[in-house]
């Protein structure tokens, strides 16, 4: 075992990513491992004193209250990375983009054919009554079909040691910036633990990000003509380092509201040379912002007139106008039928089981099993609003079901989600966390994963809450490029159990599960 | 190409640290300064008066130590939250620019701001004794951002605007250095050109960086036609108003070369009378004038031309598209 840092390392009810039940160490992990056992405690502290001050340094921080004490944070980062064989990578990067693919096919029909509505796929009332379809964008078809040009797929491997879906982002994914810079720092603190072939880098992504832009593009517009931009809330929105870092990397314009002007139809930004033609928006803004005209009048962050030059094809949006209609938790329950409608495949990666309260027979099932499940309000996030039923008075129950059967399109239902662990430094030794894994996919012309995820980690013992707004911290994701000498058998996907034990287990230590975001 | 609001940014960028350097090295010869020609007048305290006038803080500093009657002038200076021309505070703003210039200045100058930012609000106090060093190591840590902006930062337009910035707010300090001269009034009108008199006029240079030029010129004997003569009218010293409004005129050029001459005339008309003035002018007419005078209306000129930048270029409605 490696430097003793493991003497009290005491597995949870879920899978942990570097232990076998029995306690050996899982394939991926075994040259990491040995690396590892040249470290004791003194030598972790050191590594992440490092890592915390090259991060704090690069202001890859958030401000704690007012500046006005300047205090701030860095996101707390994790020197034990998450680590996922080849073999596994590509089966979760094969269902990914079916499931991106299906999610866009299904945004162009519900704006454009309904067939999907007709056919009974997806019932009209969930997709009509949801406050993110936009009238705006009916009757419309964005360059190349697509609207979910980024995506952000939150998963996470439950008890059957499978990546299950947990959560679909569309609109304005946030995160991908700490995947790469997570890595430069673990690269530059801790590169003796590295595997020898390495690992799948991630520097790509801004180049790809761009030529993804580029493909996009509105199809009068030649590509060398084509001005791409990053559409800003402004310095003051948490993820500004996000935007900032993703314009430097790929080297083109952070717009803010004010830097923008429509007229005749067309954008342009204000320079010191005069106006100049935008074409491309990468937009970080939310669709209620994005144009004052068109939707809140007392946006200050958007760009009036904006969605008339978008509709009528002279400037692209991305992500597009109305995308959230496909990761609204409702829907949600219904991808793996849109998957089998639109692609005629069977979805690689499942969801976690969703009653929607809006079906009748799903709603009578969650009546009668609400002691069992985990409630949810379909258009909250944050966990606010969450049910969970085994640990709930009667009274809240009873409160709960009362506001679902008033509303049913707002409820939805999931079984209580176990989830898995990976090693976590904290104190005097490493700790099982709980972890899920947000992989970025990029959809232009094609279909591309990044081989790599933010992974998010649980600090507090026990906890089932990875988001970063709640003591959340985060990890590198290494992707194995090399490993095909490892025995198939041993990948933690097949080797899935019932995991019922573990199941009973856990079922006493949930707060707000899952509320990711 | 560039939006009109970052090269607004830039030169705010160039104005802040220009100014958040000059400060600090004010501080850092007034210190000694301030123990030496105590020894001398036996009056501390005006020198700090002086250095406080000098970065525009008078009043609020009156007004602090009205409340506090405590309150160290070197503090004021340098941490003091309440005071928006101490260090902390200019380093502070120069900061929150360079967050929203991420991307059009290097990691490694970004670093190096966020690097002094840091260090500078982790601090709750500093006593006389650590002054010396901790505005050394301010002054050194800019000296440091303008160095990597120079070999880690495109050569484009953007460079010219932080230039501008960099070389407007200099000609600014200069002259209010050379200013603070004229609030150290001497006991009596016999000295000067006396002890003390070489000794303020040396310290002045001092302020300026400009002891080892002055001395290597070989102006003789510090006095202060001397003195003013190269802060104001060198051609060849970096930070006297003369070169530094050529510099201004050069990368102004530069930086609006595709501006719309509309947009570009204003500005352009005032930097270069400033320009030919300065050129045409000599220290003899100067003193006539009386040195204060002719450094108020020196500021005042900058003053227009700063508002001609902000008006014309960065904040210009566009007339057509």
């Amino acid at each position: 075992m490696p430097g003793g840092m493991f003497e009290r390392y005491e597995q949870l009810a879920g899978p942990d990513e570097m232990f076998d039940r029995d306690g050996s160490i899982r394939p991926a992990y075994r040259a990491f491992a040995e690396r590892l056992a040249h470290w004791d405690v003194a030598e972790y502290h050191l590594r992440q004193s490092r890592a915390d001050l090259a991060l704090l340094n690069a202001g890859i921080t958030f401000t704690v209250y007012s500046d006005e004490q300047g205090t701030e944070r860095i996101f707390p980062f994790s020197l034990i990375p998450r680590i996922i064989g080849s073999r596994e990578w590509a089966h979760v990067e094969a269902g990914l983009i079916q499931r991106v693919r299906a999610l866009n096919l299904f945004l162009l029909d519900v704006y454009n054919e309904q067939r999907s509505i007709r056919d009974h796929v997806v019932p009209a009332d969930v997709v009509f009554g949801a406050p993110e379809y936009s009238l705006r964008m009916v009757g419309f078809e964005p360059p190349l079909g697509v609207y979910a040009h980024i995506a952000g797929v939150d998963l996470v491997r439950d008890q059957n040691e499978r990546f299950v879906v947990l959560e679909d982002n569309l609109r304005t994914p946030s995160g991908v910036s700490y995947v790469l810079e997570n890595r430069t720092v673990m690269v530059r603190v801790a590169p003796d633990v590295f595997p020898p072939h390495g690992v799948a880098p991630v520097n790509d992504y801004p180049s790809r990000l761009l030529a993804m832009l580029l493909e996009v593009r509105p199809p009068h517009v030649t590509e060398a003509d084509c001005r791409v931009v990053i559409l800003t809330p402004g310095i003051y929105n948490s993820a500004y380092f996000e935007h900032s870092f993703l314009a430097q990397q790929m080297g083109v314009p952070l717009v803010e509201g004010v830097d923008l002007v429509t007229h005749n139809e067309r954008v342009y930004l204000r320079s010191t040379s005069g106006l100049e033609p935008v074409h491309v928006i990468y937009r970080r803004v939310d669709d209620a912002f994005l144009d004052p005209l068109a939707f809140r009048a007392d946006s200050m962050l958007g760009v009036s007139g904006l969605m008339s030059a978008y509709r009528a094809g002279n400037v692209t949006v991305t992500n597009a106008v109305g995308t959230g209609i496909a990761d609204d938790k409702v829907v949600y329950r219904f991808v793996p039928d849109i998957i089998r409608y639109f692609l005629n495949e069977e979805p690689l990666l499942p969801n976690v089981e969703t009653f929607a309260a809006t079906v009748p027979e799903e709603r009578e099932f969650i009546r009668r099993h609400a002691r069992e499940l985990v409630i949810k309000p379909a258009n909250a996030s944050g966990g606010y609003g969450v049910l969970i039923g085994p640990q709930a008075s009667d009274d809240r129950i009873q409160e709960t079901l009362a506001a679902m059967d008033a509303e049913p399109r707002q409820w939805i239902a999931q079984p209580l989600q176990e989830f898995s662990t990976i090693p976590t430094f904290q104190d005097d030794g490493l700790h099982a966390r709980r972890a899920d894994l947000r992989p970025y996919i990029l959809t232009g012309a094609s279909t591309w994963v990044l081989p790599s995820a933010l992974t998010r980690v649980a600090l507090r013992a026990g906890s089932y809450v990875v988001n970063s707004s709640q003591g959340g911290g985060s990890k590198d994701t290494w992707v194995l490029t090399d490993d095909d000498e490892l025995d198939e058998a041993d990948t933690p996907s097949s080797t899935a159990t019932t995991g019922t034990d573990a199941a009973s287990r856990s079922s006493s230590q949930s707060s707000s599960q899952s509320a990711t975001g | 190409m560039m939006l009109s609001r970052i090269a607004e940014s830039l030169y705010w960028l160039g104005r802040q640290l220009e100014r958040a350097e000059n400060v600090a090295r004010m501080v850092h010869v007034d210190y000694h300064a301030s123990i030496e020609s105590g020894a001398l007048v036996g009056h501390v305290p005006r020198t700090w008066d002086a250095l406080i006038a000098a970065t525009g803080a008078g009043d609020s500093f009156a007004k602090a130590q009205a409340d506090d009657p405590g309150r160290s002038p070197a503090d004021f200076l340098v941490l003091a939250r309440d005071n928006p021309n101490s260090i902390r505070s200019i380093v502070g703003r120069a900061r929150e620019l360079a967050r929203t210039l991420r991307p059009h200045i290097s990691r490694e100058v970004w670093e190096e701001i966020n690097t002094l930012h840091l260090s500078l609000n982790r601090r709750t106090s500093v006593s006389e004794y650590e002054l010396y060093d901790l505005c050394g190591s301010i002054k050194r840590s800019i000296e440091t951002v303008f160095g990597l902006y120079d070999n880690t930062v495109l050569f484009d337009e953007g460079r010219d605007w932080f230039r501008c910035g960099l070389f407007i707010e200099r000609t600014d300090m200069t002259s209010r250095i050379l200013d603070t001269k004229y609030h150290l009034l001497l006991p009596t009108a016999l000295e000067v050109g006396g002890p003390l008199d070489r000794y303020q006029w040396g310290a002045i240079l001092r302020s300026a960086s400009a002891w080892e030029a002055f001395r290597k010129g070989g102006r003789g004997e510090i006095s202060g036609a001397r003195v003013a003569s190269m802060l104001l009218f060198s051609s060849d010293f970096p930070r006297s108003a003369r070169f530094c409004v050529r510099a201004l005129l050069r990368h102004f050029g530069n930086a609006t070369e595709l501006t719309p001459p509309p947009q570009r005339v204003g500005p352009q008309r005032l930097i270069t009378i400033l320009d030919l003035d300065l050129a045409a002018m000599d220290i003899r007419r100067a003193m006539a004038i009386g040195l204060h005078e002719y450094l108020d209306t020196l500021q005042s000129r900058l003053i227009e031309i700063d508002r001609a930048l902000a008006n014309d270029i960065f904040r210009a409605l566009p007339e057509s598209v």
